[in-house]
């Protein structure tokens, strides 16, 4: 019965707002790749310096897929959750069982020079999992913990996977993102006390079980200025070049933290630094000023969705964006502790910005197929 | 429409996305507080820390001041030299996880273009790979390979430098002593600071590597040698590789000049010093001074046996400085001790002139006095000995045939006391140091009445004196200030502070300082004394009888001067080592005099260690001194002498 309503109705409502954002911040990304890398140039490493042009691929590669996926309507794709959910905690396994290992983490399948990371893609997997059973479970009463199991254990698996490679940031994120989630619901009071009470015995028990790398991070994070040249001096460097950016910034390419190569993982982890050295307080607020209306366009969305599915999707999608965001901008700033969480569409990376791509496709989806004739945004 | 049928499954979210929204807003609201304070208000800091980061004072090396001879040859220079580094981490790779690393094709080009032995190339790589194993900081820091390579090696490796990555030569200053052991004592060597004098010499601005002064010259003249360090900001990245300098990222200089060390002019002539070291080839120990008698400055001053200071001053590697200090400590002969102006000795016959003088001045005798010589004296219950029976013998007679007996005499008969012979050596500078400012100084011993009595728990015999008046028994004088009193002799009276430094110039060549001879005292030589005395000198020398006499006859130099057998406290003759005990048994062999004879102008004295008798061994040694010294004097007169170039 959608076929009609696919061809004609939705691109009337293609996102314009929602896809010049995702946009620019991609188009800044790959300027700032280009920046970050430079310093590459006429070294052992040149080759470090055209990574850039593999990041337009990338997004290409990831534009197309994008396109696909917010053309098809996404009640095809709530038809598929599980399957495509089972599909993604199968991809985690066959890391777990096959992966080679990259720096000390096993989150690659190779398949030929090809690489990919099923945990990034798990990320969308999971929103669209958790999505598809609270659309089969609407409520009118509160919800209690044991309504919310099946969903926490749709969670726990892949989280638990990941965590296991050992790979915290992405566990982080699925746990957040499902808090975000879990957020939107209506929960009885009882149970969110009891949930907070239990998370206050839990945590201290895990923080045993964590790695020794996981933990110095943390413990370097508490007391930044402590080691300087061995963990914390990822934090220490990335904060100097924001802080030397100053109001205006050093100019695109002058930034001298990334041109003097005093921080690391500049292309990966650290992209923001550059940024912030090279355009200032003035463009790092034009670039977090993106990341938020994206963040609250995707709320938008979520709240003038077609369906309990497309909100949740939606919620989904955005806090992927948000708490990668989030993370990656609060550690470079040094409120947050260094856990490897990629900043999206500014990090380099296939799977990165294949997913974020995929996750900005999503909300476009369900953008698209909203219910002009009963805006919600009006109960707002 | 289904769609409008399930719109009401999305009340239970609606109220809640305000919420979220207001959250998200919230989080990234932190963040811009954040950067606001990183970015505005505390900018300028990290802006320095920024700043700082690529900012490393660099330190500019100085030279050290050159020594040279008073004709200006270089008796002690810093000559360029080249360090091998590697950085193990470049020259190894590690082609399995978990094996232990391998020597890339570039160590092996490195090994083909030194020619280096297997036995050596085996030691080095097994240290670098043992480096590169342990994982630690040192792996990528430079190790010194080699040092001092040769200038061939120098041109080899920078031809193919982009072939060897990881492979530094770093240029260093090393102390070069061109004249090499000629001179050792007197110019010193230097040494590496170690941890324990560091300690008191960080403040005056010393650092880990650096060289100092160990002895001689190069020790009390190090301040003025040293130079002072200058240094250069410059601007690197993280891996502490040079960048080119930007605007506006150093505060204040950027560079501080380096200041050379001061230039030394010495008295020393370089060519006497080799004809000492010449003079005295046969000899296996002992001192040579030749001393300008109108001002106390050193023309010469050699001590045996001497240590080459090259090797021990670092130039070589330290595996070379290392055997030396071996060496030079477990020799019994001990070279490290500079027997001119360190080590004191029974004088001998050479203090018969003073003893003479003690009585002539107090008038207890006149150049007419005679006793008989049997070749012996009992005096109390003990023998003195004479070397021979020399019969009648007047005062010029004693001193030039060297009669014991009459200054046995001048005590018993006479009426010499200890404090008689020690008043008159005071006088002459012995029993204090001569301030000749290098190495430990000896001030020997001139004993006095109450000193001996105090030695020997309260009793004071007179064979103490009898003893004293020959210059044995418990005083004791170094080389230099033998040479000094000689002088005094020689010039009518007047005892000079030694000189060694004459100048102190810039690198430049203007003179910063220079010394005028300094008169320590005059000794009241009273001038028909000294006409007895000298007339004696003279005679010990060129006439039948004198005990220099048959020397000369061969040399025939224009000299006066005396020689002297001190006798040395026996060893025990049991030990095994006979050879060894033989020698140490041997007398001291001394001689001491002036030249030229009408109108002396320099004092020599020269001490064979264990030598035997004066007249056989050391006076051969001082002749061929004087005469070498003539041979100069008079080649110099045909050609104005002038300083040589001096290569730096």
């Amino acid at each position: 019965m959608m076929r009609g309503g696919l061809a004609g109705r939705p691109r009337d409502h293609f996102d314009w707002p929602l896809f010049i954002a995702a946009a620019l911040i991609a188009v800044l990304g790959v300027v700032n790749l280009y920046s970050a890398t430079s310093v590459y140039l006429g070294t052992s490493r040149a080759a470090l310096a055209e990574i850039y042009i593999n990041q337009v691929y990338w997004l290409a590669i990831g534009g197309v897929a994008g396109a696909v996926v917010a053309a098809i309507d996404y009640r095809h794709i709530e038809r598929f959750a599980y399957v495509i959910y089972t599909l993604g905690v199968f991809s985690l396994i066959v890391v777990a069982v096959l992966a080679r290992d990259v720096r000390g983490a096993a989150r690659w399948i190779n398949i030929g020079s090809f690489s990919f990371q099923p945990s990034e893609f798990m990320k969308l997997c999971l929103v669209i999992a958790v999505a598809k059973y609270l659309h089969d479970d609407p409520r009118s009463e509160p919800r209690t913990l044991k309504d919310m199991a099946i969903p926490a254990v749709l969670v726990a698996v892949p989280t638990a996977l990941v965590v296991r490679q050992p790979d915290l940031g992405t566990g982080i994120i699925m746990t957040l993102v499902f808090g975000a989630i879990v957020a939107l619901t209506r929960m009885r009071r009882s149970s969110v006390l009891i949930f907070v009470v239990s998370m206050a015995v839990i945590l201290p028990v895990a923080w045993q079980y964590a790695l020794p790398y996981q933990r110095a991070r943390l413990t370097s994070f508490l007391n930044p200025t402590a080691d300087l040249t061995g963990i914390g001096y990822h934090a220490h460097h990335a904060r100097v070049a924001i802080g030397n950016g100053g109001l205006l910034g050093q100019g695109f390419t002058q930034g001298m933290q990334n041109q003097y190569r005093f921080l690391p993982d500049q292309y990966s982890d650290f992209p923001f630094p550059v940024f912030a050295e090279e355009w200032g307080f003035v463009g790092s607020m034009v670039l977090i000023g993106l990341y938020a209306f994206l963040v609250l366009w995707s709320v938008r969305i979520a709240a003038r969705a077609r369906d309990r599915f497309g909100a949740v999707l939606a919620v989904g999608c955005g806090a992927v964006i948000f708490w990668h965001a989030i993370f990656n901008l609060g550690m470079a700033a040094g409120v947050l502790p260094v856990v490897g969480i990629t900043l999206p569409l500014f990090s380099y990376g296939g799977s990165s910005v294949t997913t974020v791509l995929l996750a900005v496709a999503l909300l476009m989806n369900v953008s698209m197929r909203r219910n002009a004739t009963f805006s919600p945004v009006e109960r707002l | 429409m289904s769609v409008l049928q399930q719109r009401p499954d999305v009340s239970e979210f609606r109220r809640r996305f305000k919420w979220l929204a207001l959250f998200q807003l919230l989080c990234f609201g932190v963040l811009v507080g954040r950067l606001f304070q990183l970015q505005l208000v505390q900018a300028e800091d990290y802006q320095a820390i920024a700043r700082e980061n690529i900012v490393r004072r660099v330190t500019l090396a100085t030279t050290r001041g050159i020594i040279r001879d008073r004709f200006g040859k270089p008796l002690a220079a810093s000559r360029p030299a080249y360090n091998l580094y590697v950085t193990p981490k470049r020259v190894t790779q590690v082609d399995k996880e978990g094996q232990p690393p391998v020597m890339t094709p570039v160590w092996a080009k490195l090994v083909a273009y030194l020619n280096l032995g297997d036995e050596e190339v085996g030691r080095l790589e097994q240290k670098l790979v043992a480096i590169v194993a342990e994982g630690g900081k040192r792996k990528d820091q430079q190790i010194l390979l080699k040092e001092d390579i040769s200038f061939d090696d120098v041109a080899v490796l920078s031809t193919h430098a982009h072939e060897l990555p990881g492979i530094d030569v770093v240029d260093v200053s090393v102390r070069f002593y061109p004249q090499k052991s000629v001179g050792a004592h007197a110019l010193g060597y230097m040494r590496e600071v170690d941890p324990e004098m560091l300690a008191e010499m960080r403040r005056q601005g010393y650092v880990e590597g650096d060289h100092v002064g160990a002895s001689g010259i190069e020790r009390s003249w190090e301040s003025y040698l040293r130079g002072t360090r200058g240094w250069e900001k410059v601007i690197v990245d993280a891996r502490g590789a040079r960048r080119p300098m930007r605007p506006g990222i150093i505060d204040g200089p950027s560079r501080v000049d380096p200041i050379p060390g001061r230039d030394l002019r010495l008295s020393l002539d370089a060519d006497v010093q080799a004809a000492i070291e010449r003079a005295m080839r046969g000899e296996l120990a002992g001192g040579a001074a030749l001393v300008d008698v109108e001002s106390g400055q050193i023309l010469g001053l050699v001590s045996k046996p001497g240590y080459d200071p090259n090797q021990l001053s670092g130039g070589s590697g330290k595996g070379v400085v290392r055997d030396a200090f071996q060496r030079m400590f477990s020799d019994q002969l001990k070279p490290a001790l500079d027997k001119t102006v360190s080590g004191a000795y029974p004088p001998g016959s050479t203090w018969k002139p003073f003893t003479a003088l003690a009585a002539l001045e107090k008038g207890l005798i006149d150049k007419n006095v005679r006793t008989v010589c049997r070749g012996f004296l009992t005096f109390g219950k003990r023998v003195f000995k004479c070397t021979q029976a020399h019969g009648s013998c007047d005062l010029h007679r004693a001193i030039a045939a060297s009669c014991n007996v009459y200054f046995y005499q001048l005590v018993a008969t006479y009426g010499v006391t200890m404090d008689m012979i020690a008043e008159v050596g005071g006088r002459y500078g012995f029993g204090r140091r001569t301030g000749i400012g290098i190495n430990a100084e000896a001030s020997g011993r001139m004993p006095t009445k109450a000193w001996m009595t105090l030695r020997n728990k309260g009793q004071f015999r007179q064979g103490y004196t009898v003893n004293a008046a020959i210059g044995q028994g418990a005083t004791t004088v170094t080389v230099l200030q033998l040479a000094l009193a000689y002088a005094a002799l020689a010039n009518g009276g007047t005892l000079y502070q030694p000189q060694i430094v004459q100048a102190v110039e810039t690198a430049g060549g203007d003179v910063v300082q220079e010394f005028q001879p300094r008169v320590r005292r005059k000794t009241n030589l009273d001038p028909k004394f000294r006409t007895l005395v000298h007339q004696a000198l003279l005679s010990g020398v060129t006439e039948i009888g004198g005990t220099a006499y048959q020397t000369w006859r061969q040399l025939g130099v224009d000299v006066a001067g005396k020689t002297g057998t001190a006798q040395v406290s026996h060893k025990a003759t049991g030990s095994a080592d006979l050879e060894r005990v033989y020698y140490f048994n041997r007398d001291h062999a001394w001689f001491a005099g002036y030249a030229p004879t009408t109108k002396p102008e320099v004092a020599v004295v020269v001490l064979i260690e264990h030598g035997g008798g004066g007249s056989k061994h050391a006076a051969p040694v001082a002749l061929n001194i004087v005469r070498a010294w003539e041979d100069l004097k008079r080649k110099r007169a045909g050609e104005r002498p002038r300083p040589l170039e001096v290569t730096p």
